[in-house]
């Protein structure tokens, strides 16, 4: 959070892209199809609210943004001043001192979600503004498989130095296949089992039914269960694998090199 | 007589052969920054293979966003809209040669720690970015090249091209033009804590305004009056008018002039506000603070 208030331009570039990214789209959208762009748009998603349901897919795409670019970006800051080594050796838990790392995350997803989705359905819809609860809470849940994500990241930053390179990857990854500003039926099948693997998919999907379907968490019981499974799944095998990268790095004294 | 003559003439070769050496010296100067920037590159072959990921992905990511808005049966349109995106993508790329490539690479030696030892060696700062500007080039031709064949591959879309040398024309233009925005921002980089979030911005104002992604009279009038004011708007319309027989903007003949004199005007007044931000970060010790 420190970081973040001595830098609050970073912080406003994380609320302004999701608007900037909306505009854009639509801007081309509004290019190819005139005034028939919403018509098409809604014959394509059932639903003509094109702000609501783009901001959505970018709210959520930016979360994952600051969480992995977070954790990659101050460990890499900690190997180059040296202090990794320090961290490491403090007697607690790996695991807490990494979610510990992207725990003000949570602070900055919040501001995101209420800025972006927030002012977006007061704007468009403002009856079904008691949506925004349950679709923050899907959210969050969607927080604790991306901790999973940032345990095997922080493994790789440990072992091939460049967070930069890594961060830019797998944002556009996720941007191209969670169906950030597109259902992901559109993909072909084999991207969508992909797309099946990463928790923002559903994320994106469960808030958009919940705000613009007037679906519920019982009823979307099945993606829930899903999410929660991947929830479980992805931080036990990040762990996992970050762990053997350690124990490798302190076998060939990687943690010092940068 | 005789020897004024003679003594002319010496001068006249003198001063060719000063020509001659500084045109040498600063062809040396340009090749080396070439070089140097190209080793630097080779070393991180990780950012090489990220680059090479993630920019075709950017494409598609775009692509598939449109796709919800355009009509099914309309082949023809959807053809047109490939062009007019596959172009837009590449004045984008090339822009981000300036704001990241150019303006960036100031940033990164101050990180780095030598900048001060690049501005103590006998060069011009100018070329070391134009060196800079060349290698980024190189890399963005080789990315536009590989994306073009996997989108060919992948959906059998080929690129149009109207007039090539009216487009290379214009091309030179629109490079002429980001490197005096180059140096103006790798200047900003010297006085600005917050670069990053200056580029973003920048960047994302180009792609919204000036009709790289979609054309200008898209854009609400009072909004467009600035797309209107801003010089890549020309350079990308002009590129456009040449790869795909758009029309333009102005009438095209006034177009290309205006265009030619603001790539000058911009080259020009990059080159001075560089210069003159370099020498007050001198004057302050400002040079390598972050």
């Amino acid at each position: 959070m420190k970081h973040y208030a001595r830098k609050p331009g970073s912080f406003v570039i994380y609320l302004a892209l999701p608007f900037m990214f909306t505009l854009l789209i639509f801007g081309m959208g509004r290019f190819v199809s005139g005034g028939n762009a919403a018509t098409y748009f809604a014959a394509r998603t059932g639903t003509a609210n094109i702000l609501v349901y783009e901001m959505i897919g970018s709210a959520v795409w930016m979360t994952s943004w600051v969480v992995v670019e977070d954790v990659g970006v101050s460990l890499r800051n900690e190997q180059i001043s040296g202090t990794l080594e320090q961290n490491f050796l403090a007697p607690i838990d790996r695991a807490t001192l990494l979610v510990g790392m992207s725990l003000a995350d949570i602070v900055i997803t919040t501001v995101i979600f209420l800025i972006s989705v927030g002012v977006a359905v007061i704007v468009t819809m403002p009856a079904d503004f008691a949506g925004l609860l349950q679709a923050y809470l899907v959210l969050l849940v969607g927080l604790f498989p991306l901790f999973g994500v940032c345990f095997v990241f922080s493994g790789i930053i440990i072992r091939f130095k460049e967070p930069y390179v890594f961060v830019q990857i797998v944002n556009v990854l996720f941007a191209v296949l969670t169906g950030t500003y597109y259902p992901v039926a559109l993909l072909p099948l084999w991207v969508q089992f992909l797309s099946g693997l990463l928790p923002q998919t559903y994320v994106i999907e469960d808030m958009r039914q919940i705000i613009l379907a007037n679906q519920n968490l019982v009823s979307l019981y099945g993606n829930i269960f899903v999410l929660v499974a991947l929830a479980l799944t992805y931080p036990t095998v990040g762990y996992g694998i970050f762990k053997r990268i350690e124990k490798k790095a302190g076998v060939t004294g990687e943690f010092s090199k940068y | 007589m005789g020897s004024s003559n003679v003594s002319r003439k010496r001068l006249a070769l003198q001063v060719n052969s000063q020509n001659t050496n500084s045109l040498t010296k600063i062809g040396g100067e340009f090749k080396a920054a070439f070089l140097k920037d190209l080793r630097s590159y080779v070393r991180y072959p990780a950012w090489l293979l990220g680059e090479f990921i993630s920019t075709p992905l950017w494409f598609f990511f775009f692509a598939l966003g449109v796709t919800l808005f355009s009509p099914t049966n309309l082949k023809k349109s959807t053809l047109d809209s490939f062009n007019f995106f596959y172009f837009g993508f590449i004045f984008i790329i090339l822009f981000s040669t300036a704001v990241w490539g150019i303006g960036q690479s100031i940033r990164n030696e101050q990180q780095a720690g030598t900048l001060e030892q690049f501005f103590l060696a006998p060069v011009n700062r100018v070329t070391l970015i134009v060196g800079r500007w060349a290698r980024v080039f190189l890399t963005d031709v080789l990315i536009i090249g590989y994306t073009t064949v996997i989108v060919y591959t992948l959906g059998n879309e080929r690129p149009a091209m109207h007039n090539p040398s009216l487009f290379l024309f214009s091309l030179g233009l629109y490079e002429i033009g980001l490197i005096g925005f180059g140096l103006f921002f790798a200047g900003l980089t010297m006085r600005i804590k917050s670069y990053n979030t200056l580029s973003n911005m920048v960047f994302f104002g180009y792609m919204i305004l000036t009709g790289a992604l979609f054309p200008v009279d898209v854009i609400p009038i009072p909004f467009r009056y600035i797309s209107l004011a801003i010089p890549f708007t020309y350079f990308i319309d002009l590129m456009r008018n040449a790869a795909l027989s758009t029309s333009t903007i102005l009438p095209a003949s006034i177009e290309y002039l205006t265009a030619t004199i603001l790539a000058f005007s911009m080259l020009l007044i990059g080159f001075v506000a560089f210069n003159k931000i370099e020498e007050q970060a001198r004057v302050k010790g400002t040079i390598s603070a972050m």
